[in-house]
């Protein structure tokens, strides 16, 4: 006797097959994804990247009025490029700390676009242990 | 005391290895009793594990600073209460945590299901003690909270932005959740291991599951909540893969709660139902191996540590065991009906689980591609909001609208004809309010006016469940106590739509920043905010500084405002407090965060977020407890039904 058609199976695959198409397009049209580079990888970058790595020396500016500079270094490497940046500067943000910006390299400066400047949080705090004064904003 | 704990972690080790190979060995050869000391040490270990709990959270409370553990998470001047949250403030701590839920689960769900379905329990035994061993392994050999050292004079604190009330119960809940989830899949693969495919494996879990998945959707809203207050963004979610790990297993979770209906029914879908709690179980060790090893940049990157690699392993080696048993017994697997129509409530529910699925996998291979792309082109690359949001309009959508279908279409086979009677009433209200939405200015956002509509429908179809029923039954309370998992689903439903209505808002949404000096103004969304002044508080922890701001609709003042950052003394840390301002008329929020304060000359810059309707999320959290609580209830008729069906699969 000849198997009945099951309808479920057509179904699962017409649906499985949208699902498929949807995605394919989408990904390969659209989504292709920022590189998450660090100082060194740079070069030969000119599209928007997200650019990671350790906050070295004394940022200046406050982001606002005055563009917030600083300069980041390869989590382990010497690499550094400095970075121009506007927009909120998050409570963790400081010299030492590992930080992701997303942005251009535009004349050897790191031009990151508004309020994308997000610091990872630190795993472990280690206070000073005499400093009363509380810290700066 | 260190020695206690680790004493008590290494008999726990021994006694759910003996739950391991003396469970499998008994359920192989049939030995009843050497199943039940197996069974039995199970629930021992859930007590030692409790000692070893109690020697932490002891050592926690009285600030013992001789444990590692203790002196990297706490300090005296914390709070008693997060000194006790700073049991899964760290990753030893939340590892024990992990180990004791799972134990704790393990012994309940043995207890309760021992007489019911002994042979399906001998062999659920072994695989929850597989699982536990491979935790209590780490606990002992590879990150003990048992490390000890020369006691430092003081701790180094909790890091600030984990000093707050949710701390308490979100990671517990996430927990519990993801843990949860160890129970139906040891019970799906305890059935197959015993070859007894039925449907008691499912109907045996079936609370457990809930259980889980409400504890991990109630402690997925908790955490965006805590975000949206504390962390000063004004923003919920984020797409971070560390919330997206626990955004996946319950997904997947979500799928198996609706698929599982289907074969307690019909007895379909039963390689299905066993894929998805593979999928569910899996994605939450997937979850934990995320945040735990720090192999995808997060902003929540917990401390990187060397149980990564071990992690993987043990991922590997589930999926690749469990895919091989259920190749195994394929044969048992058959459905023993087929999907008669596809105008079915049957049909409804693998439209949905296919886009459920569907979506929690483009999350997956979104949180996955940086590692994909770094293997493949040698850099990686990170998928951002747009690309979540996108799938989540494209799979969202149509899931909403599915669920105001689904329960109107009946099981077995339906026709268009009958379904198109069904719908008039819910299919006029969406329009109805469609067009006044269009006449209101929804149209801005074409998605979030989808959602609307289709959320007018669900909630109109619900209604009409409802009130259909109530007609047959005679009173509401009746009807909902005799059919609480049907109607707590409607519930949840509802719960769902006031969510979608939250998470929709986003789109008609409007931020604005600006620099303002004392005595001046600035617009936002038809408020009109004056910034008055600045001013220090000191607490015992904190430096506190706020701005006073009023805020004013069209004319009138409604509220002052304090946004403003606190300065922590021991940790120097500082942290942004934003402030809220929630019209529950307009049912929206005004976020206030000062973003840069000027002691001395005043300056303070100011960026406002007005947010319509986000308020709606939390209400549909609380909801969404409510009406899993409905379908949790314990019911007499539903447990004579079980006692029945489990006789029936006996004989």
């Amino acid at each position: 006797m000849a198997r009945k058609r099951n309808p479920a199976r057509l179904v699962i695959a017409l649906s499985v097959a949208g699902v498929l198409a949807i995605f394919l397009l989408y990904t390969s049209l659209v989504a292709q994804g920022t590189p998450s580079l660090q100082p060194s990888d740079l070069a030969g970058h000119s599209g928007n990247v997200t650019l990671g790595g350790l906050v070295v020396g004394r940022p200046t500016g406050n982001g606002h009025d005055t563009a917030l500079r600083f300069t980041i270094r390869d989590r382990k490497g010497t690499a550094t490029v400095p970075v121009s940046y506007r927009g909120t500067v998050p409570d963790l943000f400081r010299s030492g700390r590992d930080v992701a910006v997303q942005g251009k390299l535009q004349g050897g400066v790191f031009v990151a676009e508004r309020n994308t400047l997000v610091t990872k949080c630190p795993s472990k705090y280690t206070p000073a242990k005499h400093q009363q004064q509380p810290p700066g904003y | 005391m260190a020695d206690l704990g680790r004493a008590a972690l290494i008999v726990t080790f021994g006694l759910v290895l003996w739950a391991t190979f003396a469970g499998a060995w008994a359920a192989r050869l049939g030995r009843r009793r050497l199943a039940d000391s197996a069974a039995n040490a199970l629930l021992a270990a859930f007590v030692s594990t409790g000692i070893a709990s109690v020697v932490l959270l002891g050592a926690l409370v009285r600030h013992d600073f001789s444990f590692t553990y203790v002196a990297d998470h706490t300090s005296t001047r914390l709070a008693r209460a997060y000194s006790v949250s700073a049991f899964w403030g760290g990753q030893e701590g939340s590892l024990l945590l992990w180990l004791l839920v799972l134990c704790g689960y393990a012994g309940a769900a043995v207890l309760l299901n021992r007489r019911r379905a002994p042979d399906v329990v001998a062999w659920t035994v072994p695989v929850l003690g597989a699982v536990a061993s491979f935790f209590a392994f780490l606990l002992v050999a590879v990150a003990s909270p048992f490390a000890t050292q020369t006691a430092p004079a003081q701790g180094s604190g909790l890091n600030p932005s984990l000093q707050n009330p949710y701390m308490l119960a979100h990671p517990p809940l996430l927990y519990l959740g993801y843990v949860g989830l160890t129970v139906p899949f040891a019970f799906g693969m305890g059935a197959l291991l015993a070859g007894r495919a039925d449907e008691r494996w499912i109907v045996a879990t079936r609370r457990w599951t809930l259980v889980a998945w409400t504890a991990l959707g109630v402690g997925q809203l908790l955490g965006a909540h805590w975000a949206y207050v504390e962390v000063g963004w004004g923003g919920f979610y984020a797409w971070d893969p560390v919330e997206n790990a626990a955004l996946m297993p319950w997904l997947a979770a979500t799928a198996f709660l609706h698929s599982v209906m289907i074969q307690e029914k019909r007895g379909m879908l039963k390689v299905w139902n066993m894929l998805l709690i593979l999928l569910a179980f899996g994605l939450s060790l997937f979850g934990t191996f995320l945040t735990r090893s720090g192999v995808v940049n997060s902003i929540h990157s917990f401390t990187q540590s060397s149980i990564g690699p071990w992690f993987l392993g043990f991922i590997c080696v589930v999926v690749a065991g469990s895919l091989a048993l259920i190749f195994y017994r394929l044969p048992l697997l058959r459905s023993k009906t087929r999907l008669e129509s596809l105008v079915s409530r049957e049909a409804t529910f693998l439209y949905n689980n296919l886009l459920l699925v569907a979506f929690c996998l483009t999350v997956l291979w979104g949180v996955a591609f940086p590692m994909l792309s770094e293997a493949v082109r040698g850099e990686p690359r990170t998928l951002a909001g747009p690309y979540y949001n996108f799938f989540l309009r494209t799979f969202g959508l149509p899931l909403l609208l599915l669920m105001g279908i689904g329960p109107l279409v009946a099981w077995r086979r339906s026709s268009l004809a009958a379904v198109g009677r069904t719908f008039v009433w819910p299919f006029a209200v969406s329009v109805v309010v469609g067009i006044v939405l269009i006449a209101a200015g929804a149209g801005s956002s074409t998605a979030g006016l989808l959602a609307y509509t289709f959320s007018a429908f669900v909630l109109a179809s619900i209604v009409l469940e409802f009130v259909r029923g109530t007609r047959a039954a005679g009173s509401l309370l009746h009807l909902v106590s005799r059919n609480r998992r049907r109607y707590g689903g409607y519930v949840v439903h509802a719960a769902i739509v006031l969510l979608a209505i939250g998470i929709a808002g986003s789109a008609y949404g409007s931020t604005r920043e600006a620099k303002l000096l004392p005595g001046q103004s600035m617009r936002v969304g038809g408020y009109e905010l004056t910034y008055r002044a600045l001013g220090d508080t000191r607490t015992a922890a904190a430096l506190e500084r706020r701005a006073e701001v009023d805020v004013a609709r069209s004319g009138d003042r409604v509220a002052t405002v304090f946004p403003g950052k606190n300065a922590y003394i021991a940790e120097q840390q500082t942290s942004n407090e934003m402030a809220i301002y929630t019209n529950w008329w307009r049912a929206e929020d005004v976020d206030v965060i000062a973003d840069q304060m000027d002691p001395k000359t005043g300056v303070v810059y100011f960026k406002v977020l007005v947010k319509p309707l986000v308020n709606f999320l939390w209400i549909g959290g609380v909801v969404f407890l409510f009406g899993s609580l409905i379908a949790l209830w314990p019911d007499a008729r539903e447990q004579r039904r079980l006692v029945a069906r489990y006789a029936l699969a006996q004989s």
